[in-house]
């Protein structure tokens, strides 16, 4: 699930000299982002007041092997004039402690902004950051909303390495990592949720939503992928379009799974008669609710 | 409009700053919006999409279903916006004074940072993960009736089923106490006199408020860009294209799973439920017992009186029977419901899967044999 345009850059870790002694951390070469970081990042810059143009804030989340899992977000205040800038330590220090005491896991892996555009204050902020999490790298999460006319939404994350003979704060080069966007299986349904929110009309819906009605969502999104299938396939067959031996293999797989019809009665006995099973324990409850209420 | 707006301003700045403000009423077009007593009673709730994608994270990293935290937002026109949320730490101290005591530290100094970023930091209620749909706890309860007390509104209780959105539907449910529940409970009466005259059955605890799931424009947009397909770099065939958010059909899962695990709540919270009714039972055997005690001795008494009185000797004086007898108070009811709400709810959870199951069995069927 990647967020952005993937480019051609090659993310190549070399491997630590076996006789060196530097205990220095890899730096990351994967970071996936939660949703709700994003969301709590949009719902930040609506926010905002009207003078700022950008806004900023933490990222907190986990290490892995791998990369960097960023798992949540707050907002940090800070002001940005054309000379300096000013983030209030105070405040993302007291945000980092309540978040901690709810969630001990999570630890400061860097931090985010809007827009787009890397500067000379986002290498100040950056050593900042890089302070707060040392020894590891802090990396850099720019968030563009979309907003600006001509620019895409879209989410881009760096990692920053120093530049220049006599390294200084305000000098870095901020490498780009690639990110995805990445959740649990049991959050899919919520974020399912939210997509169709989006996509109707008046941006609500009502809950609660029958669980009937989200299979018959699911049959039709299925039936709507069939009938492209299908176009593919009389396409290839009448000749205009050259078939793809990937795809048909993809095909033959996914459309070749037979069921198997023996358990189907057991099956369906089970669950009938957990159905009548439910059905008992309601009825029972309601009429031992009724009962205490009849007085002697 | 903008004289209604000019009227009505005065007042509202005078308000704080003049020892006796003088109120001008409040002209007709702006009542929907200028609501300081709360009158408009409250007919839905709104919840906005980050506050949806903030109680799924909770809800499924906090252990079995005890994930909880505060909702914040304001009331508009009877529609109640919670617009954004935190999570309480749980505190796994015994001394209920002094976690109660750093929880409202907790929720001070977060209410109070919330302020510095523009964040809404009124409290309009709270939400509680549940797994299988079965909510009814005296914590929820008792935190919901101080609520009513305390919010403007009374607030609301946002319940959040873990299960029910792995399997594939994401839900969510508000909910309020009834006044007849608040009611009783002000009066910390549950015998079964004040449970008829309240008729109170684990139904008419809880009142459902609707509540409605909004996205605001900017998600809006960022979450249609991420569901697009965006073609990847690499292959350009048309098999890659990916998107960050694709399709997912985890609501036609064939596999019953979870069934069992439901079967076993059911048979556990029906065993909580016949030790509370054992309890119960044995109560009212006790005040029984002791009542009829009481009452053979006060006939005893009369009787005596009466054939003193007939042989004209001075009467024994009629002594208080309640201090001799201790009749025990009735027993609360309260958690005998509950817990008959928990088997009601399981069971519903039961059998929506199971029937939700049929269609879906019946329709691969259909659909392999075709």
């Amino acid at each position: 699930m990647i967020l952005a345009p993937s480019s051609s850059a090659l993310h190549v870790h070399a491997p630590l000299p076996s006789g060196s002694t530097t205990t220095t951390p890899k730096t990351p070469t994967a970071v996936t982002i939660h949703p709700v970081a994003l969301f709590s990042i949009l719902d930040h810059y609506l926010r905002r007041k009207e003078e700022e143009d950008r806004v900023l804030g933490t990222l907190l989340g986990t290490r892995t092997d791998s990369g960097i899992e960023v798992r949540s977000s707050f907002a940090v205040l800070h002001k940005e004039t054309a000379e300096q800038v000013a983030v209030d330590m105070d405040y993302h220090r007291t945000m980092y402690d309540l978040h901690h005491k709810v969630n001990p896991k999570e630890v400061i892996v860097g931090w985010y902004s809007t827009g787009s555009d890397l500067n000379s204050f986002s290498a100040l902020i950056q050593n900042f950051y890089g302070q707060e999490t040392a020894p590891h790298q802090a990396i850099h999460v720019t968030l563009n909303t979309g907003v600006d006319a001509g620019e895409k939404a879209g989410v881009k994350a760096y990692f920053s390495s120093p530049v220049g003979v006599y390294p200084r704060p305000e000098n870095c080069v901020f490498v780009p990592v690639p990110v995805k966007l990445e959740f649990h299986d049991a959050e899919r349904s919520g974020l399912d949720l939210l997509k169709s929110t989006a996509t109707a009309a008046s941006a609500s819906s009502s809950q609660p939503i029958g669980d009937l009605d989200v299979l018959e969502g699911a049959i039709h999104n299925i039936n709507d992928m069939l009938d492209r299938v299908l176009g593919y396939v009389r396409s290839v067959l009448s000749g205009e379009t050259k078939g793809d031996p990937a795809l048909g293999r993809y095909l033959m797989d996914t459309l070749g799974t037979s069921l198997e019809d023996g358990s189907f009665h057991s099956s369906l006995q089970d669950t009938l008669m957990i159905s009548y099973l439910g059905g008992l324990v309601q009825a029972q409850a309601e009429v031992s609710a009724r009962l205490a209420l009849v007085s002697a | 409009m903008a004289e209604a707006i000019a009227a009505s301003l005065p007042a509202q700045s005078a308000a704080p700053t003049i020892a006796a403000p003088v109120h001008e009423a409040i002209p007709t077009s702006m009542t929907k919006y200028i609501d300081v007593e709360a009158d408009i009673p409250l007919t839905g709730v709104q919840l906005d999409g980050m506050v949806v994608s903030k109680i799924l994270k909770h809800a499924r990293e906090a252990p079995a279903s005890s994930a909880h935290g505060l909702l914040l937002g304001l009331d508009l026109n009877g529609t109640l916006e919670i617009s954004n949320s935190f999570a309480l730490p749980q505190y796994s101290g015994d001394d209920d004074d002094k976690t109660s005591k750093m929880s409202a530290r907790y929720q001070a100094s977060m209410l109070r940072s919330l302020r510095e970023v523009q964040a809404d930091d009124s409290v309009v209620g709270f939400y509680q993960a549940t797994t299988l749909g079965a909510f009814f706890s005296q914590s929820l309860v008792e935190t919901q009736a101080i609520h009513q007390d305390k919010l403007r509104h009374g607030g609301v209780v946002v319940i959040h089923d873990i299960t029910s959105t792995a399997r594939g539907n994401a839900s969510f449910r508000a909910f309020r106490l009834t006044s007849a529940f608040m009611d009783a409970y002000k009066r910390k009466n549950f015998n079964s006199a004040s449970l008829a005259a309240h008729k109170l059955t684990f139904t008419s605890i809880l009142e459902e408020v609707p509540l409605t799931i909004r996205t605001n424009p900017l998600l809006s947009s960022f979450l249609g860009s991420l569901a697009q397909s965006t073609p990847s770099g690499v292959s350009p065939a048309a098999v890659s294209s990916e998107s960050a958010l694709p399709p997912s059909f985890s609501a036609l899962q064939l596999g019953s799973a979870g069934l069992t695990r439901n079967l076993e709540q059911i048979a556990e919270s029906i065993d909580h439920y016949r030790v509370e009714e054992g309890n119960l039972a044995y109560l009212s055997r006790q005040i029984a017992r002791e009542r009829a005690k009481a009452d053979n001795y006060v006939a005893k008494r009369k009787e005596e009186n009466a054939a003193r009185a007939a042989q004209g000797l001075p009467l024994l004086p009629e002594e208080d029977v309640n201090r001799m007898f201790k009749i025990p108070a009735e027993p609360s009811r309260l958690e005998s419901i509950l817990l008959l709400g928990q088997v009601d709810a399981y069971a519903k959870s039961l059998s929506g899967a199971a029937s939700g199951g049929l269609v879906k069995m019946y329709a691969a069927r259909t659909g392999g044999n075709a």
